[in-house]
């Protein structure tokens, strides 16, 4: 059975309706069966900015087999009007549809019509605009599909893997926040999800906290008195993990293969580096929820949003990526 | 100007992989980057071609045919792996050789091969935290910083070998103030650029987006920043570090100014791993050294790669030829 992807098109503000249309014209479309989400102006919208044209059906999908339509079927909404729509701006009506678009694709996830979600680049300031209530879409989804448990976004780019003990605090609250049970948490999670993502066994590097890894307590003890104890924890069960490793060298080993992910302790420690070596291509996968929902890791990107210059290369990175999750994911229940 | 002469090479810890990279080195600069050795020639690979010179100019013509040394007898063993503390005082002498040649005006520059402090303190009473420390002292200067350079990128980390979570508090807007200033000045005096792009990075992630994860941005980074460009200087910043470093943001400035050490580092060994040099700003002469250690596990072994004495060697010549 084909992996049954829902697809939205994100903040219509920005490059997301654009980005779906350009997926739509990939390949890779093929190895799944799409249901659009959203609004049918929104959709077209982005298909003129990319100079396409895709036939949508539209479909009741939380009642009729929408896989059997002929042609893309389309679950239809009404959340925002053309006129509503401003390019390049954050506004509390694009901020609105998107919520909404995403809530009915959260809904059909829970009702088993689709198995995993990729969205377009939302836009953080929109969403707060209206009221969003947490601090990201992760947060948002999560308590949508009712997790308790450890949940955090996974960033990828190239076959490079990384997660995050702490994510959006401050440098200052970095070092109390970091714990033995976070540092595990983020682990298996990223462990876990690689496994989905089609890795046998992962090879899991965690970061140190301190530079040259604290040299032996010189520079800050985290790593004698938290990291190592953690991972050698995890090092005696069924993991392939190493660490704690200096994080100024650590990314090497996985350009170089020697690893396929970084455990990181703090936002710019890996965001840093994934940045680096590819700005425009990396991929989120939200981690820790039920299903699969993968986005590019690249936002809105306002300053060339209408204009028809759009990379879907992450997008379609995002997409190939949720499916093969759906896929080992299908295989792990089974087992 | 134009600063002429060869480059001065000090010895480092001869039980370590200097001796061994500087004959690598040499073998692959003898026509283009004329250096000389201070050292021992004892501690070299056997069977390293050397010409033993008396003043440094004598390096220009030499150092095509031989690895021009001015030779500095050390009392300890020629052994590999483990450092002699009776070699204490040689190294020590190497250094401050190469300082006098490079302050004379013989030498064009300094490029210090990696030494290895407990051997000094054991053997000499070394009374500095660092090689760069020593160096200071020896010319009279308060104040150096720290970059990593390579072709890619240039780094300043403000802070360096401290925990993180020392950072926040060790920053201040006068140590900020003093690492900006002082890279403003070498990129001018030692890089030849006029009027240099420095930007800042932020603490927090995201630069703190307006306070809601971190408020050294907003408490005084902001207003550090814009304090330096009303004095005419080109600062940028706080920019978010994680975008910083990508290719079409590093061509928007001619150094970045990192708050703590992995935010410089990731970005320069991620790019460039061996390629990086260290560079010391605020010396009244130019002063390179790899970005590495003494490496006393592979001494000996002839297995040491010589990149980044490599890259060091010909930096100190472009600055040299820029200054």
């Amino acid at each position: 059975m084909s992996p049954r992807i829902g697809l939205i098109p994100g903040d219509p503000s920005g490059i997301g309706p654009e980005l779906v249309a350009r997926l739509l014209a990939e390949d890779c479309i093929a190895e799944a069966d799409v249901l659009l989400i959203g609004d049918r102006h929104v959709f077209e919208l982005g298909q003129a900015q990319a100079g396409l044209s895709h036939e949508m059906t539209a479909v009741d999908a939380a009642t009729t087999d929408w896989i059997r339509v002929d042609g893309l079927a389309l679950h239809e909404m009404q959340t925002l009007t053309p006129d509503e729509v401003v390019l390049a701006e954050s506004t509390e009506a694009s901020g609105r549809s998107t919520l909404r678009v995403l809530d009915q694709a959260l809904d059909f996830v829970q009702q088993g019509v689709i198995d995993a979600i990729v969205f377009a680049p939302f836009n953080k300031a929109s969403m707060h605009m209206a009221g969003i209530g947490h601090s990201d879409e992760l947060h948002y989804m999560a308590e949508k599909l009712g997790v308790s448990g450890y949940i955090s976004e996974l960033n990828t780019l190239d076959g490079m893997w990384t997660s995050r003990v702490t994510s959006h605090i401050a440098l200052k609250d970095v070092a109390d926040a970091i714990d033995a049970h976070r540092i595990e948490e983020a682990t298996h999670l990223i462990d876990r999800t690689l496994r989905r993502a089609g890795y046998a066994r992962p090879r899991i590097a965690v970061a140190a906290l301190n530079p040259h890894a604290g040299d032996g307590g010189n520079f800050g003890r985290e790593e004698i008195d938290v990291i190592e104890p953690a991972v050698a924890r995890m090092a005696g069960g069924q993991m392939a993990v190493t660490g704690p490793l200096p994080s100024d060298t650590v990314f090497l080993k996985v350009t170089r293969g020697e690893i396929d992910a970084v455990v990181t302790m703090y936002h710019d420690q890996g965001q840093i580096a994934l940045k680096l070596l590819g700005f425009d291509r990396g991929v989120t996968v939200q981690g820790g929820l039920p299903v699969p929902v993968t986005t590019p890791a690249h936002g809105t990107a306002f300053d060339i949003a209408g204009r028809g210059e759009a990379d879907v290369g992450a997008t379609r990175a995002a997409f190939e990526i949720a499916c093969k999750m759906v896929s080992n994911w299908e295989q792990e229940s089974a087992a | 100007m134009t600063r002429t002469g060869p480059i001065a090479l000090s010895c480092g810890e001869p039980a370590g992989i200097g001796p061994e990279i500087a004959a690598k080195a040499w073998a692959t600069l003898r026509d283009s980057c004329p250096f000389f050795w201070i050292g021992d020639p004892r501690h070299l690979p056997p069977g390293t071609p050397i010409r033993e010179i008396t003043a440094p100019l004598e390096a220009l013509s030499a150092c095509t045919d031989a690895m021009p040394v001015l030779r500095l007898p050390f009392q300890g063993s020629a052994d590999k792996g483990q450092a002699d503390p009776a070699n204490a005082a040689g190294v020590i002498r190497a250094i401050e050789t190469g300082v006098q040649l490079v302050q004379a005006g013989e030498a064009a520059a300094l490029c210090t091969a990696p030494i290895h402090k407990k051997a000094l303190i054991d053997g000499a009473g070394f009374a500095y935290p660092g090689h760069t420390e020593f160096l200071a002292a020896l010319a009279g200067c308060e104040r150096v910083v720290m970059m990593l350079a390579s072709a890619q990128l240039r780094v300043v980390p403000a802070t360096i070998h401290i925990a993180l979570s020392d950072v926040p508090s060790v920053l201040s807007p006068a140590l900020l103030r003093e690492t900006i200033e002082i890279t403003a000045l070498g990129l001018q005096r030692q890089f030849g650029i006029a009027a240099p792009r420095i930007a800042v990075a932020g603490l927090n992630p995201h630069a703190g987006e307006g306070g809601a994860m971190g408020h050294e941005e907003l408490d005084w980074i902001n207003d550090l920043v814009r304090q330096m460009q009303s004095e005419g200087l080109a600062v940028t910043g706080p920019h978010p570090a994680d975008t910083l470093f990508h290719a079409a943001a590093r061509t928007r400035y001619d150094a970045a100014v990192c708050m703590y050490h992995d935010q410089a580092l990731i970005p320069i060994k991620t790019l460039d791993f061996d390629r990086g040099v260290n560079v010391t700003l605020g010396l009244p002469f130019i002063r390179t050294s790899p970005d590495h250690g003494t490496a006393f596990d592979i001494a000996g072994s002839g297995k040491a790669n010589p990149t980044s004495l490599i890259e060091a060697l010909k930096l100190a010549q472009a600055m040299a030829a820029s200054s």
